[in-house]
């Protein structure tokens, strides 16, 4: 069967898969309503200061398991509810931004610098839409890219490179995520070596759990859902109620701004912000296909190219960035929704996380099973069905679904969950707590990962404290394993030939990046 | 009370002292395997091979933190060492009620054990609300300062729509503790 095959394959499994129900006779499988749920739950997220895509999916993904169970039915359902929270936040980090100065996540910061503006001068629907049309866009051409370059990468990687080639892959990924995550490549790399070792515990071939310390309950290793949810979620809660504590709680949803009648947003008004739209989302693909550097730092390059541009550009009377220019929101906006995509090309490809986000989709695809992310997911098996292929254009299809549902009904739901940004966040943060131990303690069913996670949650809050960013720690722990086997494989495979990372010229450029990249980010820190 | 500078090269000894440690005292003592081993005559990457790799990165990182510390870093204070024992004693006082408290009731209310009534409304709630309660009544008390009767109810509602969110659904689904008694 060819690509074309798979392709329909994937988009029959997706919109005719396991029915709900039924409309005229037009059946509505499981996955469109899940991702449907997932993108109207991700706009609410999004707009509630305190809560981020990432937590969201943390909390959804064991309660997702235990109602899809492990089987492959359960893959497009439960990814597509993933997909649909990932970008939904996205677009809803924007309202509270908006609306009440405030980001509803971190990448819309720079949201605030215009939409905030813009908000006190009447023109707050304004400002939603030229953010939900910008954000929708940027998004949209992301998934673009990933759906054409994801099976190139992949099939570029399964024909040129063998075992000692793609240990020395995952090696350079996991420096360039050190070394760029982060202000200071030492913490990034201490970060990186904590999430391999606290992997390795209870692992290995031999029959005994090595690094356990002769304790029992850590026989099975560090249950996955924990060590990610406790650094991540745990640690960042920890560190949020703290700043409460010492800095006082801060009254949320403080002076909404009224809509004047100039809401309206015709092709007039949408034109002049196609070029920093455009620009945005090639820079926010681009910094997304990179493991790594997140959505934030894409919003902060697309909003300051996009400010060189319209100081030479506008007119007199028009405002400046960070004066209520629609530019802004647009060219911030279309950055941060654009890495979304393209943070799955590494995942996809490579089977490298990205991102925060992609954490968690590789944490869907390795719970539930049948699905390796890498390079054997488009490889085409002659007359057979590669059915992790068909999983894959099914998991494109529903990202194009709830591309497509921004489209539709994101801008109508955006403006409808500004309230959201009232909940306070002294009372948010310990509910979401409970939420967090009650997930995992729902998956493990054992007191004991309740313990560990608090554990996590500790090391989680300490790494804040002392300025080293968790997400190395995090991708780390999900590639130590691979990183062994492949390792072990490829030594194997060259008879035990210590060098086998510096024999072949692929492998050894890599290897040779890696130093470079390690240098290169340490000479400019030190700068 | 360190310079910034000075905490960060106190950082860096530490995870210098811990790679240390990591590489020639706790691997060699807890993995059975070296860094190679023979399997029927062939050579192969032993289980502590790993490990040493992560003790390695985890020392380059610290001397290279100690090398080139950061005047603007962030800096762990007694104050954050005082929050974060306040907040771990709250999670265990909570996690401890959530653990017996189920056992307790039913022990002073019927004549059962909480294990036969485990799976049976209102008992298999008893414990996970009065103890996620109190976990969301601590964490927003030691947040905020403040010890009102209100935040205790919106705890013991949270736990108690946690509860019902969770079981009402999914008949498999397991509520802490009970699938731990």
């Amino acid at each position: 069967m060819g690509i074309w095959d798979h392709v329909l394959l994937g988009f029959q499994a997706v919109f005719l898969g396991t029915e709900a129900f039924s409309i005229f006779g037009l059946p509505i499988s499981v996955t469109v309503l899940m991702v449907l749920g997932g993108f109207l739950l991700g706009i609410a997220v999004g707009a509630t200061p305190g809560l981020a895509g990432p937590m969201a999916m943390a909390i959804a993904l064991p309660i997702l398991i235990s109602i899809f169970g492990f089987s492959s039915d359960a893959f497009l359902p439960v990814l597509g509810f993933l997909v649909g929270i990932m970008k939904g936040a996205t677009v809803g980090g924007a309202v509270p931004a908006i609306l009440f100065n405030t980001p509803g996540t971190p990448d819309a910061y720079m949201t605030t610098l215009d939409g905030w503006p813009m908000s006190k001068k009447g023109e707050a629907k304004k400002a939603l839409r030229v953010a939900h049309f910008s954000s929708a866009s940027g998004d949209t051409f992301s998934d673009i890219v990933l759906i054409l370059c994801a099976p190139f990468l992949a099939v570029l990687v399964e024909t040129y490179l063998d075992l000692p080639e793609k240990t020395g892959l995952l090696l350079l990924s996991l420096a360039f995520i050190a070394s760029v995550i982060g202000n200071s490549v030492g913490k990034g790399l201490i970060s990186m070596g904590l999430g391999l070792l606290a992997a390795m515990v209870a692992t290995g071939e031999d029959f005994y759990p090595r690094l356990t310390m002769g304790i029992p309950s850590l026989n099975e290793g560090f249950p996955i859902a924990s060590a990610i949810l406790g650094v991540l979620i745990i640690g960042e809660v920890f560190r949020r109620l703290e700043d409460m504590r010492y800095g006082g709680v801060q009254k949320q949803g403080q002076a909404v701004a009224s809509a004047s009648a100039s809401s309206r947003l015709g092709w007039a008004g949408l034109r002049p912000l196609l070029p920093y739209i455009g620009r945005s989302a090639v820079i926010g693909t681009a910094i997304g296909a990179l493991p790594g550097i997140g959505s934030t730092l894409a919003a902060t390059l697309g909003y300051s190219t996009g400010s060189t541009r319209h100081e030479k550009t506008k007119a007199p009377d028009a405002p400046s960035f960070g004066e209520g220019a629609p530019e802004g929101i647009a060219a911030t906006e279309a950055a941060n929704s654009s890495v979304s995509g393209a943070n799955l090309i590494p995942v996809l490809s490579l089977g490298i996380p990205g991102n925060a986000a992609a954490v968690f989709l590789i944490l869907a695809m390795d719970t539930i099973g049948g699905f390796n992310p890498g390079p054997s997911v488009f490889r085409l098996s002659g007359d057979g069905v590669n059915t992790e292929m068909v999983l894959a254009f099914g998991l494109f299809t529903t990202m194009f679904l709830a591309n497509g549902l921004n489209w539709t009904i994101g801008g109508l739901f955006m403006r409808v969950v500004g309230v959201m940004a009232r909940i306070p966040n002294h009372l948010l943060l310990p509910i979401v707590f409970l939420m967090t131990l009650t997930a995992i303690y729902v998956q493990e069913t054992s007191l004991a990962a309740i313990w560990i996670t608090l554990g996590f949650g500790v090391l989680g809050y300490l790494m804040r404290k002392l300025d080293i960013s968790p997400l190395p720690f995090v991708i780390a722990f999900i590639l130590s394993g691979k990183l062994e086997d492949t390792a072990r494989q490829a030594f194997a495979a060259t008879g035990a030939d210590p060098f086998f990372l510096f024999k072949s010229p692929v492998a050894l450029a890599f290897v040779v990046l890696t130093v470079v990249v390690v240098v290169a980010n340490l000479r400019k820190s030190s700068k | 009370m360190f310079s910034n500078s000075k905490a960060e090269r106190w950082l860096g000894l530490f995870c210098v002292a811990f790679a240390l440690v990591l590489i020639f005292v706790w691997i060699p003592h807890d993995v059975e395997t070296g860094a190679f081993q023979k399997v029927r005559r062939r050579l192969t990457i032993g289980d502590s091979l790993a490990p040493m790799v992560a003790g390695v990165v985890i020392l380059l990182g610290g001397v290279l933190t100690y090398l080139s510390p950061s005047e603007n870093a962030k800096t762990l204070d007694r104050k954050a060492i005082l929050w974060v024992c306040l907040v771990v004693l709250s999670v265990a006082v909570s996690i401890t009620i959530m653990r017996w408290f189920g056992p307790l009731v039913t022990e002073l209310l019927t004549d059962q054990t909480y294990r036969s009534l485990r799976a049976t409304a209102p008992w298999k709630y008893v414990g996970y609300v009065s103890g996620g309660g109190a976990l969301v009544y601590l964490l927003i008390g030691v947040a905020t300062r403040s010890w009102s009767l209100k935040y205790l109810l919106i705890g013991l509602l949270a736990a108690l729509c946690m509860a019902l969110f969770y079981d009402l659904p999914f008949e498999d689904l397991q509520l802490p503790p009970n699938g731990d008694v």
